[in-house]
């Protein structure tokens, strides 16, 4: 065999064992605390949440640049990308015709007694502090699974400032959380 | 550009806008740090999809009776 050639193979090769090698470190590394995340956006459905972390995963090694990323980047990288995964999920799910409107923030109600409740009473109190403007957007993209363009319409604003209420309104709701002790 | 972290964050961003903003991603350190800080929004938002709505004669959020 041409000496070049029979190199070449052996990158090839080496080149798909470091792939192998490289998609399994990636589980290993972040696949149970990644489902573990997911498996909170997805209710209980564990089936959804590991093709979610699986496809996480592979669109992780198809972009083995941003692994060179330092680690706490690689990880708000990959929550942000299953997340992304879950909402496209979700808006394939909803038979749009049929689809019931979450609650306004105001008509939540807390039973009480649970973590999880008091940690829901504490964003909706957050959410109520925000700026109309900025609840608005909050309430109208993310917790209703619309994307920018579609709340844009809904709201009958350019989809520009959307984007830029959202910015100042996460960013705000941000301090509002670390305020009370919860945020991350 | 900037802006659109926190749609990116929250998976809202329409088809097109998501992938340039993944390739701004790539460059931009500050977007790279504000993605670090809001990551975690999105879930505590999430906690509010898991509650029960209010029958309509409770007044909102009352925790005291």
């Amino acid at each position: 065999m041409c000496p070049v050639l029979g190199h070449l193979d052996g990158r090839f090769e080496s080149a798909d064992a470091e792939a192998e090698h490289r998609i399994t470190a990636l589980y290993q590394e972040f696949g149970g605390p990644l489902l573990r995340h997911v498996r909170k956006s997805t209710g209980n459905d564990l089936q959804w949440a590991e093709d979610v972390v699986q496809e996480t995963i592979v669109r992780a090694w198809r972009n083995s640049a941003r692994l060179q990323w330092e680690p706490s980047l690689i990880w708000a990288w990959l929550l942000t990308v299953a997340r992304r995964i879950v909402i496209d999920g979700r808006r394939r799910k909803s038979v749009r015709p049929h689809e019931v409107e979450p609650p306004e923030v105001d008509m939540l109600a807390v039973p009480d007694g649970s973590d999880r409740a008091l940690s829901a009473m504490v964003v909706a109190d957050a959410l109520r502090n925000l700026s109309e403007e900025h609840r608005e957007v909050i309430e109208q993209t993310y917790l209703r699974d619309r994307t920018i363009s579609e709340a844009a319409e809904i709201l009958g604003i350019p989809p520009g400032t959307v984007k830029s209420r959202l910015y100042y309104g996460i960013r705000a709701l941000r301090v509002l959380l670390q305020d009370k002790g919860v945020a991350g | 550009m900037h802006e659109g972290v926190a749609a990116y964050v929250l998976g809202v961003l329409d088809e097109g806008e998501h992938e340039a903003f993944e390739r701004h991603l790539d460059t931009c350190t500050s977007c790279q740090a504000e993605l670090k800080e809001l990551v975690d929004v999105p879930s505590r938002l999430d906690e509010l999809r898991h509650i029960p709505s209010a029958s309509e004669d409770d007044p909102p959020m009352s925790m005291s009776r």
